[in-house]
């Protein structure tokens, strides 16, 4: 039996009697990095969505860590995808009522009780991204790149096997988007998390170690670059 | 703490702020309405209270009468006083009569009493306003405030009694020399209807009126601290012959009690609206919430929230509001409660019509009363409907997709 982190066989997922995609078949492996390339409205983010079992498949058969979750309960889910995965999204979406430090203990808040442990590494990976010092801060007063590396921390802070990052620098100018996918690719790296990136941009694709193209409801492969 | 209640907090009260305007406008507004019910039912719980209060001071607990004249008066009485529960007893007799001072003349309600054992019956004794019963069983008459006010007697004067077989032998040549009584006491209870139009004279003087020798037409009774009237004269029932009814002050009184209770009931009914309209707000608030916070709902699926959890969420806003609501308009109310008389004093100053609010309504001394029970009574009830405010936002969440919402703009 293979180690891989998540596993589908024979993946498809329709809506209003059209497949969204079908025949889907991949795996991620412990601390590889996927990307997934696609034009808009093509599926990428219900792919992920059905991947983390947010919404059901249509058919196939969905594999965290060799266990069969296709037909799991929505108790055990909700208990076992905060240990496997960790969100990065394009719009941060932090609880604005909550500071920095909160934010980002949070989902560690709704797997268990916070340690003083739990609140030692937060402000260690807040270090790692250069955001020392910013834990009682509102994150209303956050600039956009301020608010994604909070928001890349908080996926790193239940120690996810991975990270999904779905287009994460769709709002940031150039020079902030290569530090931002720079800054998630180190954090990924640091903490021995894989990388499953939603993305436009090709050449942060091509940064993947494998590259799929999700287009006319199936995806293909489009490069491994081991 | 449950990550949904601590989430349900920080949203009501988010860090760097004391509280959100939110929940500011809905605390308030759960508070006004907890505070404005519980003042009203308070106070018109110590109405009710006095008047219950000067209903058994001046009836005593427990009436016993017959349908015809009671001959055996002191029988029954002995009878009576054989009951452990039963403190003291009182013969009475009553009837009405003609009481002329100088020109002008009235027809009270004369009711004739053994006064050293009626004060120990009734509160007859509290009531007196002017005089005094030193010289009452000498020939002497005590006259309600507003029957004395009528006829312009004062204590000391004396009053003419005519009684209805006196009057009909007016018409014959017999010369008919009415009772001539000087005015003991004059009494008042702060209840109209005793006020109004009543005399009360020694039980001889009625019976010589009425001609009915030793007969009486009731035993009033005074029952042992904590004994039920409506127990005990259940109980007292079964032990009397079929023509004796005893009735407790209950009974007696069931109209105005029933009055009392559905006014109380008409109140509260009203005043609910005030607390229902704060939950819409609520609801309404919560829901825009929902509407507002829908990404935000389906990250916390995303990050291991349940459906339930999610929607808890939100519930708990609506108890949380309700809580804190309804300690703030508790608290608001005892207050208010408390100071109510300096409050009543100061309003009617402000408006200029003192005289006439406490000649009438005797608001210098407005009653109040509450209970344990009432404050939880309102509490839960207020708490209640602030947490259906939060169901219905809860139940938006609950049918929310996570990953549908995850999606929205």
């Amino acid at each position: 039996m293979s180690n891989c982190i998540v596993e589908v066989q024979n993946l498809r997922k329709d809506f209003n009697g059209t497949s969204i995609f079908r025949g889907v078949n991949f795996r991620i492996m412990p601390r590889e990095t996927v990307s997934i390339c696609g034009n808009s409205g093509s599926g990428k983010t219900t792919l992920v969505n059905v991947l983390s079992l947010l919404e059901p498949p249509t058919q196939g058969n969905i594999f965290w860590q060799n266990e069969n979750v296709t037909n799991a309960n929505s108790g055990k889910i909700s208990q076992l995808r905060p240990k496997i995965f960790g969100y990065i999204f394009q719009q941060c979406n932090l609880i604005p009522e909550l500071n920095v430090l909160e934010n980002l203990l949070f989902p560690t808040r709704i797997i268990s009780i916070i340690k003083k442990s739990d609140i030692e590494f937060a402000k260690k990976l807040l270090g790692q991204v250069n955001l020392c010092g910013i834990e009682q801060r509102n994150v209303s007063t956050l600039s956009g790149g301020e608010r994604q590396r909070v928001a890349a921390v908080r996926a790193m802070i239940n120690h996810p096997k991975i990270i999904i990052a779905d287009e994460p620098t769709g709002n940031l100018d150039v020079k902030s988007a290569d530090a931002t996918m720079d800054m998630i690719m180190n954090l990924c790296d640091a903490h021995g998390s894989s990388l499953l990136l939603i993305t436009h941009n090709q050449r942060f694709a091509e940064r993947m170690q494998t590259s799929y193209v999700l287009g006319n409801a199936s995806l293909k492969k489009l490069s491994d670059h081991l | 703490m449950k990550w949904y209640i601590y989430l349900a907090l920080k949203q009501l009260f988010p860090s760097g702020k004391k509280i959100s305007f939110f929940s500011a406008m809905s605390i308030f507004g759960v508070a006004l309405g907890v505070a404005v019910l519980f003042v009203v039912q308070s106070v018109m719980e110590g109405f009710q209270h006095n008047i219950k209060r000067m209903i058994v001071d001046t009836q005593g607990d427990v009436h016993v009468d017959r349908q015809r004249i009671i001959c055996d008066g002191d029988a029954l009485v002995k009878f009576l006083q054989s009951f452990p529960e039963v403190e003291a007893a009182a013969k009475y007799a009553y009837g009405f009569a003609m009481l002329k001072r100088g020109n002008q003349s009235l027809f009270p309600l004369i009711k004739g009493i053994d006064v050293a054992k009626e004060l120990r019956v009734t509160g007859l004794g509290k009531f007196i306003k002017a005089g005094n019963l030193d010289n009452f069983d000498c020939g002497g008459i005590i006259l309600s405030s507003e029957l004395a006010r009528s006829i312009g007697a004062t204590v000391g004067e004396c009053v003419e009694i005519y009684s209805p077989a006196m009057l009909e032998n007016m018409n014959s040549d017999e010369v008919i020399l009415p009772k001539t009584l000087e005015i003991s006491a004059i009494y008042e209870t702060g209840y109209h209807n005793v006020d109004k139009s009543v005399a009360i004279v020694p039980l001889d003087i009625l019976q010589d009126l009425y001609g009915l020798e030793n007969g009486i037409h009731g035993i009033s009774l005074k029952l042992q601290t904590g004994i039920s009237p409506e127990k005990f004269t259940f109980q007292l029932n079964d032990s009397l012959d079929e023509s004796t009814h005893a009735s407790s002050w209950q009974e007696m009184n069931q109209d105005l009690l029933f009055v009392l209770k559905t006014e109380k009931t008409m109140i509260f009914f009203i005043l609910v609206f005030i607390l229902l309209i704060s939950a819409f707000s609520i609801a309404s608030s919560l829901i825009i919430s929902v509407v507002r916070k829908t990404r935000e709902i389906g990250l916390l699926s995303a990050l291991g929230g349940t459906k339930k959890q999610c929607a808890a969420c939100f519930l708990m806003q609506g108890a949380i509001i309700g809580i804190i609501g309804s300690a703030v308009g508790i608290t608001a109310a005892t207050t208010i409660v408390k100071f109510r008389n300096s409050i009543v004093a100061l309003f009617v100053k402000l408006c200029g019509v003192d005289d006439f609010m406490l000649k009438f309504y005797s608001f210098a001394n407005m009653p109040a009363k509450y209970g344990v029970r009432d404050i939880f009574s309102v509490a839960i009830f207020a708490i209640g409907i602030c947490c259906i405010a939060g169901m219905a936002a809860a139940m938006q969440v609950a049918k929310i997709n996570p990953a549908e919402a995850l999606r929205n703009e």
